[in-house]
C-alpha cells in the first residue's frame, strides 16, 4: 500500500503528470492516423527522451500506449483502417455501424469500452502486481505451446460461413511466419538470398500493408466503381453525434467485464500478447450475441454492426495494456513490439526489467502502474477532443484525396520503421496480398494471428521436445504440466462444442421440417 | 580490472594527430546502430555520443538507427560506404560471425576497429534454487545426465560458448534457444531448464533469491561484484576467456588520422566520470581499448568461433 501511495507521489509531480497527459493526447492522434502507430510513435520518440528524467519519459511512453490502442479504432470505424493492430477487429462491427450512419454511436462504444476495460485492468494491476508476477513464472515452453494453441483455436469462433478459407487463412499466415531464421538450426530459411528478410518478414510494414494500403486498394477500386457506374461516390460517413444510450451501456457493460477479465488474464501472460486476448475476448462477444439477441427485430447481423463486435476487442485491448505490465516489468518480457521499447526507455535510464525492478526502482515502477490508472481517466475527455477536432478535419479530407494522403503516410510508416527503403516494399506487396485475399472473401484475421504466433508456436514446440525428450504426451500431462493439460482441453472444447452443436440443430430442424 | 591498466598504457603508445586529424571532423559522424532504438547497443552508443559530444570539436556524433536483417543490413551498410571517417559502426561479436551463419556480404576484414568500449564475458548461470551450488556440481550432474541449457538462439555467441564448454569437458548439453532475455529470465527463475550461457552485464541484474545463481564466469580474473564467482579455468574449464564485445568500427580504408581521433575521443569519453556512471546504472560495464588492443579482441574472438563453426558444421 505504501509503495502505491509512492506511485501516487511520483505520479503528482506537475511535470510527471502533464507529460501522461501530453503523451494521452499524442497516442490519441497518432492512433487515429492511419498508417502511424504506437510502434512508429515510440521509435521516433525514445532517442528524445535520453535527456528527460525517467519518471517523466515513462509517463509519456505510458499515455502514448494507452491511448494509441484507444485511437486506433477511429479509423478502423471511419474507414475500415485499423490505426494500430489492436483495432483489426473493432473495424468490421465498427465500420458497419459508420456504413449505417452510426459512426457516432460506434466511436462511443470503442471509446467508453477502451475507458472501461483500461480501469478495470489498472485497478487489477495495482491491486495485485507483485502477486500476479508469480503466475506469470509458471509459463514454461510446455505452457507457452498450448497457449499458442489456445489462441488460434479462438479463431474458430471467428469464421462466419466458410470454414475452410478460415483455416486457408490462419495456414498463409503461420507459412508466412516461417520465413526468417530456424529456431531449431539458427540458419535463415526462405530468405531468398536477402538479408532483410533474415529475421523474418519486418512486422510493423507488413501490419502496415495488410490494413492500410490494402483498404486504401480497396476504396480507389470503390471510387472508381462508382465513377463506371455514374453514381456520385458516397462521403464519407459522418462522425454525428457520439451519445450513448444509457439501455446500450447496461447490455455491453457483462461485455466489459468478460473482455476485460480476458485481457487481463492474457495481457499477464509472457508472451501471448494484445492480438490473442483481443480474439478471444471476440469469440466470447460472438457467442453471447448469437445466444442473446441475433435475429431478433432491430438487431444487426454479428459482424455487419453488433455493438459488442466494438465492445469486446476495444474493453480487451486496452485492458492488455495495463496488465502486459506485468510480465514486462516483473520478468522484462514485452507481449508485443510496442511494449518492448518500454524495456529501452527503462535501459536507457538505469533500470532493468526483472524480480528487482519493484524493490530496487519502486518509486518508478509503481508510477508506471499508476500512470496507467489515470491515462485512462485522462483518455476520456482527450478521446472526444480528438474526436471533435483532428478526426473531424482527418475526416473531412475528400475520399478521393484520402487514397493518396493514406497510402502516403503508410509508406512513410512503413519506412520509418527501420529507415529501410525494403520496408516499403514489404507494405506495397503485403497490402496487394490483403486486397487479393479480400477479393476472394478469404478473412484476413486468422491470417495475422498465424503471424503473430506462428514463430511462438514453433520454438516452444521445440523446446517442450527438446526438454522432454521428444515426449508429445508432455502437453497433456496432468500431473507435472497442469496448466497446459487445462488449456489444451479447453482448446479442443472451441472446436468440438461448434461441431455438436451443429449437429444438433441439424437433427432438430430436420425433425421439426418432418 | 588488470586489462584496463594494458589498455590505458597501448593508448599511450597512440600518436598525437597529424594536419589531416586537426581538420577532422569538418561535419556531423554518424555513428551506425544496426538495430532498433532501446537494445542493449542503441543504448549504449547514446549513452557515449552524449559524452562525446561535450567533448568533439567540429561536428557532432550522431546516432542512426539501421536495423533488419539480425544487424546485417546496418553493418553491410558501413561495410560499403565512404571511408573518410564520418561513417562509424557501433560493432559486436556478431560481425565476426555474420558471414558464416547468416550468409552477411561482408567480411571481417572489411571493417577497421577503432576502440572498443564494452566486453562482456560469458557466465554459467542456474535457477537460485537449483540443486547445483557450484560449478563442479554442476557439470558433476551434466557427466550423468544431459543437462538443458537456455542459450539465445542456435549459433549465437552463447551457444557456441555452450559448445566450447563440450569441447573442453567432453559433456554434451541439451539446448533451448529462447528468444530475448527476458524470456531466458523467465525459463531459468522459473525453473523450466537446468541452466543458461548468459553475458555477466545481464545475468549480474538477476542475481537474487527469487532470481539466479551464477556458477563460473568466462573471464581470465574474477568479477569485482561476485568474489566469490570462479572462472571457467578455476571451475576446470580449460576456456581463459569467452566475452561477446562492443565497440566502434570503421569502414576499411579509413586514413588513420580518422581512427586516432577517434580511438583518443572514446578514451576522452571513458575518461569522464558521468559516463562511467552511466554506463554502469544501464548495467555495463565500461572498458577501453584502443584500435590495436580492440582488433586483438575480434581476431582472438574470430579464431575461437570460427574452430567451432568448422567442427560442428554451424555455417551455412
Amino acid at each position: 500500500m505504501e509503495m502505491i501511495l509512492l506511485g501516487f507521489q511520483t505520479l503528482s509531480d506537475p511535470m510527471v503528470a502533464m507529460m501522461l497527459l501530453v503523451g494521452v493526447i499524442a497516442g490519441m492522434v497518432v492512433g487515429s492516423i492511419p498508417g502511424i502507430n504506437d510502434n512508429i510513435a515510440f521509435a521516433v520518440f525514445i532517442p528524445f527522451s535520453f535527456s528527460m528524467p525517467a519518471d517523466q519519459a515513462l509517463a509519456l511512453m505510458v499515455g502514448v500506449y494507452c491511448a494509441a490502442a484507444t485511437g486506433g479504432a477511429v479509423p478502423a470505424i471511419v474507414i475500415k483502417v485499423p490505426g494500430t493492430a489492436s483495432a483489426l477487429l473493432t473495424a468490421e462491427d465498427g465500420n458497419a455501424l459508420a456504413r449505417k450512419n452510426k459512426a457516432g454511436l460506434a466511436l462511443s462504444i470503442a471509446i467508453t469500452s477502451s475507458v472501461v476495460g483500461g480501469l478495470l485492468s489498472s485497478v487489477v494491476l495495482l491491486l495485485f502486481a507483485p502477486s500476479l508476477a508469480k503466475v506469470a513464472l509458471e509459463f514454461g515452453y510446455v505452457e507457452n505451446f498450448a497457449l499458442a494453441i489456445l489462441g488460434l483455436s479462438s479463431v474458430v469462433g471467428l469464421l462466419r460461413g466458410n470454414i475452410l478459407k478460415g483455416c486457408i487463412s490462419a495456414v498463409i499466415g503461420l507459412l508466412v511466419a516461417t520465413i526468417g531464421f530456424s529456431p531449431m538450426t539458427g540458419s535463415p530459411r526462405f530468405t531468398f538470398g536477402n538479408v532483410n528478410l533474415i529475421e523474418g518478414i519486418p512486422f510493423v510494414p507488413l501490419l502496415v500493408g495488410l490494413f492500410g494500403i490494402a483498404a486504401m486498394l480497396g476504396l480507389k477500386a470503390d471510387i472508381l466503381k462508382d465513377r463506371d457506374a455514374n453514381v456520385a461516390t458516397p462521403s464519407l460517413p459522418k462522425i454525428g453525434s457520439l451519445k450513448l444510450p444509457r439501455g446500450l451501456v447496461r447490455r455491453l457493460a457483462p461485455v466489459w467485464g468478460i473482455s476485460a477479465a480476458i485481457g487481463n488474464v492474457i495481457g499477464m501472460l509472457p508472451g501471448a500478447g494484445m492480438l490473442m486476448a483481443i480474439f478471444l475476448a471476440y469469440d466470447q462477444a460472438a457467442r453471447r450475441f448469437r445466444n442473446k439477441f441475433a435475429g431478433k427485430p432491430g438487431e444487426n447481423d454479428w459482424g455487419g454492426g453488433a455493438p459488442e463486435g466494438v465492445a469486446a476487442p476495444e474493453a480487451a485491448n486496452n485492458a492488455v495494456t495495463a496488465s502486459s505490465m506485468v510480465p514486462l516489468l516483473s520478468l522484462g518480457i514485452p507481449g508485443n513490439s510496442t511494449s518492448a521499447l518500454f524495456i529501452g526507455a527503462l535501459a536507457l535510464h538505469g533500470m532493468v526489467p526483472g524480480p528487482l525492478l519493484f524493490t530496487q526502482h519502486g518509486d518508478v515502477a509503481w508510477m508506471i502502474i499508476v500512470a496507467f490508472l489515470v491515462a485512462n481517466i485522462f483518455l476520456w475527455p482527450v478521446a472526444w477532443l480528438v474526436l471533435r477536432t483532428v478526426s473531424r478535419s482527418i475526416f473531412a479530407i475528400r475520399k478521393e484525396a484520402m487514397v493518396g494522403v493514406i497510402a502516403m503516410l503508410c509508406l512513410m510508416g512503413a519506412y520509418s520503421d527501420g529507415a529501410n527503403l525494403f520496408n516499403m516494399w514489404v507494405a506495397l506487396v503485403a497490402g496487394l496480398v490483403a486486397y487479393v485475399m479480400r477479393l476472394a472473401s478469404i478473412p484476413l484475421g486468422p491470417a495475422i494471428l498465424g503471424l503473430v504466433l506462428g514463430p511462438q508456436l514453433e520454438a516452444s514446440l521445440n523446446n517442450s521436445l527438446n526438454i522432454s525428450q521428444g515426449n508429445w504426451l508432455v502437453f497433456v500431462d496432468p500431473v507435472n504440466h497442469p496448466i497446459s493439460f487445462g488449456m489444451m482441453i479447453f482448446s479442443a472444447l472451441l472446436w468440438i462444442v461448434p461441431i455438436i452443436v451443429g449437429l444438433r440443430d441439424r437433427a432438430a430442424t430436420k425433425k421439426d421440417t418432418r | 580490472m588488470k586489462h584496463l591498466t594494458l589498455a590505458t598504457a597501448l593508448s599511450a603508445l597512440v600518436m598525437a594527430g597529424s594536419a589531416w586529424a586537426q581538420s577532422y571532423p569538418e561535419k556531423n559522424i554518424d555513428l551506425v546502430v544496426p538495430f532498433d532504438p532501446g537494445g542493449s547497443v542503441d543504448v549504449t552508443s547514446r549513452i557515449i555520443a552524449e559524452t562525446a559530444n561535450t567533448i568533439l570539436e567540429g561536428g557532432e556524433i550522431n546516432v542512426v538507427n539501421r536495423s533488419g536483417g539480425g544487424g546485417v543490413v546496418g553493418q553491410t551498410s558501413v561495410a560499403t560506404a565512404k571511408a573518410d571517417g564520418y561513417t562509424v559502426l557501433a560493432m559486436t561479436s556478431s560481425v565476426v560471425t555474420n558471414p558464416q551463419m547468416k550468409g552477411a556480404s561482408y567480411e571481417v576484414t572489411d571493417f577497421r576497429p577503432v576502440a572498443l568500449y564494452n566486453l562482456d564475458p560469458e557466465v554459467i548461470a542456474v535457477p537460485a534454487d537449483s540443486p547445483y551450488e557450484t560449478a563442479e556440481e554442476f557439470l558433476a550432474a551434466a557427466k550423468d545426465e544431459r543437462l538443458n541449457i537456455v542459450v539465445a538462439g542456435i549459433a549465437t555467441s552463447h551457444h557456441m560458448s555452450g559448445l566450447a564448454i563440450e569441447r573442453a569437458t567432453g559433456l554434451e548439453f541439451t539446448y533451448v534457444p529462447t528468444k530475448g532475455f527476458g524470456a531466458q529470465v523467465q525459463a531459468i527463475a522459473g525453473g523450466h531448464a537446468d541452466a543458461a550461457l548468459w553475458p555477466m552485464g545481464e545475468a549480474s541484474d538477476q542475481v537474487g533469491p527469487d532470481g539466479v545463481r551464477i556458477l563460473a564466469i568466462a573471464s581470465e580474473e574474477r568479477h569485482e561484484d561476485f568474489p566469490d564467482v570462479p572462472t571457467f579455468q578455476e571451475a576446470g574449464i580449460d576456456i581463459p576467456i569467452w566475452a561477446t564485445f562492443r565497440g566502434w568500427a570503421v569502414p576499411k580504408g579509413t586514413p588513420d588520422e580518422a581512427v586516432e581521433v577517434l580511438s583518443d575521443l572514446m578514451k576522452s569519453v571513458y575518461e569522464t566520470p558521468e559516463y562511467v556512471e552511466k554506463m554502469q546504472a544501464a548495467g555495463y560495464v565500461p572498458v577501453y581499448r584502443d584500435a590495436d588492443g580492440f582488433e586483438f579482441v575480434v581476431n582472438n574472438y574470430a579464431d575461437q568461433t570460427s574452430a567451432i563453426i568448422e567442427e560442428t558444421d554451424l555455417g551455412q
